[in-house]
């Protein structure tokens, strides 16, 4: 199993995840993909990050698990949102985000994500954990339950290494 | 009209919708005129109620749900605008509060005041049912209407300025406490369940 169908997995069958919120970056285009064409899953295509934020968050009140589907560059275009809806009602929300600008994601276009990202998100005081090697994808559910218990955002980071393999 | 007139008419011919409101007037009018916990109030992500409301419509939709948006919060967010229309929740509809100024921080003119035909860019993205109303007459004969159509559905109120700072004074509860009514209302009104079986 490719690791897109691991993650989509993991995310419908183990974490009950019923709606996708989503906006591509070339990382996490397959894996959005795979969640449009799930039957089960409501594809929810976005025009910007803090939209799928804020339609997890609504979702949420409905009794439904969602995930948001991002890019890195995407996530720090709702860091506000994130912090002003999220952190102030502490609502739950779960991203999946590529985390571009690491040393094996040569763009230049990419640098400020790699230097910055990690730091925003402590200094916000959201939760991340990075998966870098399909071994480590078994974790998604026990993220996603960490996410609800501490009622914050959580960034599931997915490494190049991950997603385009180690040799790519 | 008067926003709080509006929102009379509203709150009469709510019957079972949840309801989300914009930070601010839109919010602070609502919570006066229904005090009512199975309504969201949001207190940030000034834009987003939007995106809320579409969120919550599609996870439930059998139970009607409005959003109670302003100008200024439609304004940051008119990609909402396309998001609605490419779902098509029949469950939703779209309230705009548009009195053409930021009111919470003293009436400043709005961007592009008074000139922004935000019915024709509902239209264009896609719902057609889409339209302003500007006198309380006109609302309180298409408001059955409204509520009875699909949605989604967009509808501008045309509400006049109050002059210097919001004076409705807001809701009494805030932040989680706001999740929690809110969580919870929803769970006893609609049998759903939205925290688990150690409340969170």
């Amino acid at each position: 199993m490719d690791v897109d169908a691991r993650i989509h997995e993991e995310l419908t069958q183990k974490c009950g995840v019923r709606l996708a919120a989503t906006l591509p970056d070339d990382w996490v285009a397959p894996l959005i993909r795979r969640m449009g064409a799930d039957p089960d899953v409501r594809h929810v295509p976005v025009a910007r990050e803090a939209e799928a934020i804020a339609i997890c968050s609504g979702a949420f009140f409905g009794g439904v698990r969602s995930v948001a589907v991002i890019g890195a560059t995407g996530l720090l275009t709702c860091t506000g949102e994130m912090a002003t809806l999220n952190l102030r009602h502490q609502i739950p929300v779960f991203c999946v985000v590529s985390m571009r600008g690491s040393i094996d994601d040569q763009r230049i276009y990419q640098e400020v994500q790699g230097r910055l990202t990690i730091p925003l998100l402590q200094t916000y005081g959201f939760l991340y954990h990075v998966f870098d090697r399909p071994e480590d994808l078994a974790s998604i559910p026990d993220a996603y339950e960490t996410c609800r218990l501490q009622k914050r955002p959580f960034i599931a980071f997915l490494t190049r290494r991950l997603v385009k393999g180690a040799h790519a | 009209m008067k926003t709080s007139e509006a929102m009379k008419v509203l709150a009469a011919r709510r019957g079972d919708a949840i309801v989300v409101c914009a930070l601010g007037m839109a919010a602070n009018e609502w919570w006066a005129e229904t005090h009512s916990d199975d309504s969201f109030y949001m207190h940030g992500a000034m834009g987003f109620a939007a995106s809320f409301a579409l969120g919550l419509a599609l996870a439930l939709p059998t139970v009607p749900v409005w959003v109670l948006n302003a100008d200024g919060s439609l304004c940051m967010n008119l990609g909402c605008l396309l998001t609605e229309a490419g779902q098509s929740p029949r469950n939703l509809k779209h309230f705009v509060v548009d009195n053409r100024v930021y009111q919470t921080v003293g009436a400043v003119p709005m961007v592009n005041q008074g000139a922004a035909d935000y019915v024709g860019l509902a239209k264009a993205a896609g719902i057609p049912r889409a339209r302003a109303i500007n006198d309380l007459t006109a609302l309180e004969r298409q408001l059955p209407e409204i509520v009875a159509e699909p949605g989604p559905s967009f509808t501008v109120l045309g509400v006049e300025a109050a002059t210097g700072f919001l004076r409705t004074p807001p809701m009494t509860y805030e932040g989680p406490e706001m999740k929690y009514r809110f969580g919870r209302a929803l769970e006893r009104r609609l049998g759903i369940t939205v925290f688990g079986p150690q409340g969170y």
